[in-house]
């Protein structure tokens, strides 16, 4: 789509100068209203305990999945609560799952002393075959068993599970369902082709040139300044650039701040602070020319907790004052010319991936849509804020285009609802690994990916 | 010599530049001449992979551009990316031109790029930490609109810019900053002197920077209002700081002060309001060096005000103050051009206000001075 409109043009630039080439005007914004107000918590109080999470995040999701469960299994299916069950009677429970885990690392089991164990080294997987499934609600939690994937479910999952209690204590599933997609959100597309580019993973200051160029590209074709006249104006249809997290590379968590004493780091610049500014200096570029959302990642310079909060506008100095940048919270939800945009940076899928047998990060993306949460496993195995009153990440309405940051590849699918709902799943790789970042159509929600390469020292592109 | 170095040495539109790089190429190797020239391009298209098509941007040596095109489905553009005698083994070169290239001319990045966004206006927000930047800003649209002298002005919008990171500091960090970028500001000045609008339009944002560090909210309003009027006060101005930063930085002497102070107020006194601007400078100049003996000052300053001599040059307290002693000339100067303009810009009762002008500024400096 990109390319066909530009092809016509192709060759323009392959001869003598022209007498005034043309400027093309940016797209304007025609709508974006930020909906991220949910992920700022207003105070910052640390002092609840997490369990508090875990019962609104129960009570929030009881009523659509109730609903989901009548509609399923039936109007007059009997919904009972944990501690109302009675032995053998078919009924619908809907409760939190918990998965316990052996591989799963625990504080307490490292800090045991009896145990005398090392510090379990990071796996790419917990599951085991011996994990188990144990439903909670607000009060009691059973064991689950029967017709349902232990691997594939992670803790932390509102569902409702249709079956029976047995003699021995455990509940016998012949069912489950979770609260599958929501409410679908009215479609004020735009009719005329604009796009919005997703990248993630810049990873700066990682050390490697490579990545530079590419990344250097494409800040080029953002702005303009590459290709020839018909991509120039296909360029000018992006209407906004979204960076999903990692702006920065592991390589600036240095850990020798906290291992070394502190007078022998005391003259040394961390490492990100050198980053900071090439993303500086590449920001203004970009808003020089488009407007660009800029959500911090997994090791970016902002709190660990999700929702992780904007990067400062002080760090960037250069960018900070055009008015076309702007900072924005980790889980990240806007109206962008009447199409609503969810994102994360990556981290909820790559902790879902970690403790599921799921391999695919679409197929998860696609998992979390339909059980209704962005990060189940939140507190549990991924920091996050307590919560006491209301959980964000429950999803109460369908966002058109739904996608997560630095996925090891790009993937895109286009989800339908029963109800009438359209959805952009988009996986977007990590453009430090593969050079790659997804245009989305608005107007039709497709996605194309993007891929810069440059030439080096092999022979071989 | 990559295209984007091109266009903005040359200030051309980089589709232009792209299509001279070709025409030189071409004309080059019609004439045969011997040198070899190696040239990059830049293909665009589609590309199936993964089942998806993918749009691939890359940049290619000559000898791989036809592989590549007919690798892509669809050719969205081609165009010359760069043109170098020898062989690139990798394409860092590139990215190193590029990169220093755009460096120096990073506030204008998007003025030869094919696409120009309106929404991209730097944004004026109403508190005194920001104000800094806002008044860039609106020096930067300034800047544009007048006749664009791209090096000078961008020479200058990077120290700007790097105001508002340290003005947090206080006053001390701003001296040290006024300090450091007032060599690349004065770099830019001798290099560009004839653009006297340009260098000028800029002048007003760092006096602007130090002012609100004294002046506070309450004297924004006026600024703001000055730097349009002034513009065309300034032509001459322009050289007063030059020559004031253009003191050797290491020695901040008073001596060296006063010569300085002396070369400023004999072009000053081309104009009578200037000489009055230039008693009002070394007031200034005293007022902000010390804040502690604000006390001593004053009365200095007040007996500056009732002379009307050039020589009531009176010396600085010496007082050990290493970076403040550099931009206290360039900052009062720059400080007074504004004020005695701004105040001449109201009608009626000039003296008046001057001198309720340099009470409240005392009077800041008093509260400075008992912090």
């Amino acid at each position: 789509m990109f390319s066909e409109r530009a092809a016509p043009a192709a060759q323009g630039l392959l001869g003598p100068p022209s007498a005034e080439p043309p400027t093309f005007p940016r797209v304007p914004v025609l709508g974006y209203s930020d909906c991220s107000g949910p992920f700022r918590p207003g105070e910052r109080s640390f002092g609840r305990q997490y369990a508090h999470v875990y019962a609104v995040r129960l009570a929030g999701m009881r009523p659509p999945l109730e609903r989901r469960a009548r509609g399923r299994w039936g109007n007059d299916v009997v919904l009972r609560k944990l501690s109302e069950l009675q032995a053998g009677e078919k009924c619908c429970v809907v409760g939190t799952l918990f998965k316990a885990m052996q591989l799963q690392p625990s504080i307490l089991q490292e800090i045991s002393e009896e145990h005398n164990l090392v510090p379990q080294p990071p796996l790419p997987k917990y599951i085991q075959p011996s994990d188990e499934l144990i439903l909670e609600d607000e009060l009691q939690r059973i064991k689950l068993e029967g017709a349902i994937n232990v691997q594939r479910l992670v803790t932390g999952t509102i569902l409702a599970v249709y079956g029976s209690e047995q003699d021995d204590g455990r509940f016998l599933v012949e069912d489950h369902c979770f609260a599958d997609l929501p409410p679908p959100l009215p479609w004020n597309g735009p009719s005329s082709d604009r796009f919005v580019l997703l990248a993630s993973g810049l990873g700066l200051g990682s050390g490697s040139g490579e990545a530079l160029l590419s990344t250097q590209l494409l800040v080029d074709v953002v702005t303009g300044q590459l290709g020839a006249e018909g991509e120039q104006s296909c360029a000018a249809h992006i209407s906004r650039v979204i960076l999903a997290g990692n702006l920065l590379s592991q390589n600036t968590q240095s850990r020798d701040t906290i291992n070394k004493a502190k007078y022998l780091t005391k003259k040394t610049q961390a490492a990100s602070v050198e980053a900071v500014k090439m993303l500086d200096e590449i920001l203004l570029q970009l808003c020089t020319s488009v407007p660009v959302d800029v959500m911090p990642g997994e090791f970016d310079p902002t709190n660990y907790t999700l929702p992780q909060q904007p990067l400062h506008r002080c760090m960037l100095p250069l960018s900070s004052p055009y008015t076309t940048l702007h900072l924005v919270t980790n889980p990240y939800q806007a109206n962008l010319d009447g199409v609503r945009f969810l994102g994360t940076s990556g981290q909820n899928v790559s902790d879902i991936f970690k403790y599921s047998s799921m391999d695919d990060y679409l197929e998860i993306l696609e998992w979390t849509l339909l059980a209704g949460h962005i990060s189940p496993t939140a507190p549990d195995t991924l920091g996050c804020y307590p919560f006491y009153k209301s959980d964000p990440f429950i999803l109460t309405e369908c966002p058109h285009v739904y996608f997560c940051g630095n996925a090891p590849r790009f993937q895109s699918k286009l989800l339908q609802g029963a109800e009438g709902q359209r959805v952009l799943l988009v996986t977007v790789p990590d453009f430090s690994t593969t050079q790659t970042a997804c245009l989305v159509n608005l107007r039709d929600l497709t996605c194309q990916p993007i891929t810069f390469s440059s030439f080096g020292a092999e022979d071989e592109d | 010599v990559t295209y984007k170095w091109l266009s903005y040495t040359l200030g051309v539109h980089v589709n232009q530049a792209k299509q001279m790089l070709y025409e030189y190429v071409e004309r080059k190797r019609k004439e045969n001449s011997g040198a070899q020239l190696h040239v990059t391009y830049l293909v665009a298209g589609n590309l199936p992979q993964n089942g998806h098509m993918c749009h691939k941007v890359a940049v290619v040596r000559e000898d791989k551009l036809e592989a590549m095109k007919s690798k892509l489905s669809t050719i969205a553009s081609v165009h010359v990316y760069s043109i170098q005698k020898a062989l690139l083994k990798d394409s860092s070169p590139l990215y190193n031109t590029d990169y220093d290239i755009v460096k120096t001319n990073l506030h204008n990045c998007s003025k030869f790029s094919a696409i120009h966004c309106d929404a991209a206006v730097p944004r004026m927000p109403p508190d005194i930490p920001r104000a800094q930047t806002s008044l860039q800003g609106s020096s930067q649209r300034e800047n544009e609109t007048d006749a664009p002298s791209a090096p000078a002005v961008n020479g200058h919008g990077l120290p700007a810019a790097k105001h508002p990171s340290q003005q947090h500091k206080g006053i001390m960090g701003m001296f040290a900053a006024k300090a450091a970028s007032k060599p690349q500001d004065t770099n830019k000045e001798t290099k560009a002197e004839a653009p006297g609008v340009s260098t000028a339009s800029s002048k007003p944002p760092t006096k602007n920077n130090i002012i609100n560090n004294f002046f506070g909210k309450a004297a924004m309003n006026k600024l703001k209002i000055s730097p349009a009027p002034e513009q065309p006060k300034e032509e001459k101005e322009v050289v007063k700081p030059t020559v004031a930063v253009a003191e050797p930085e290491s020695s901040p002497n008073p001596v060296v002060e006063k010569p300085g102070k002396r070369t400023e107020s004999a072009k000053i006194q081309q104009k009578d309001r200037k000489s009055k601007m230039k008693r009002v400078d070394r007031s200034d100049n005293e007022e902000e060096r010390d804040p502690e003996n604000a006390k001593r000052k004053r009365k200095r300053i007040k007996q500056l005000e009732s002379d009307s001599s050039d020589e009531e040059d009176v010396p600085p307290p010496p007082t050990p103050e290493e970076e403040k002693a550099l931009s206290p000339p360039p900052v009062s100067a720059l400080k007074t051009e504004l004020e005695p303009a701004a105040m001449e810009v109201s009608v009626g009762g000039r003296k008046r206000k001057r001198k309720r002008v340099l009470k409240s500024k005392m009077f800041i400096d008093e509260e400075e001075g008992c912090m």
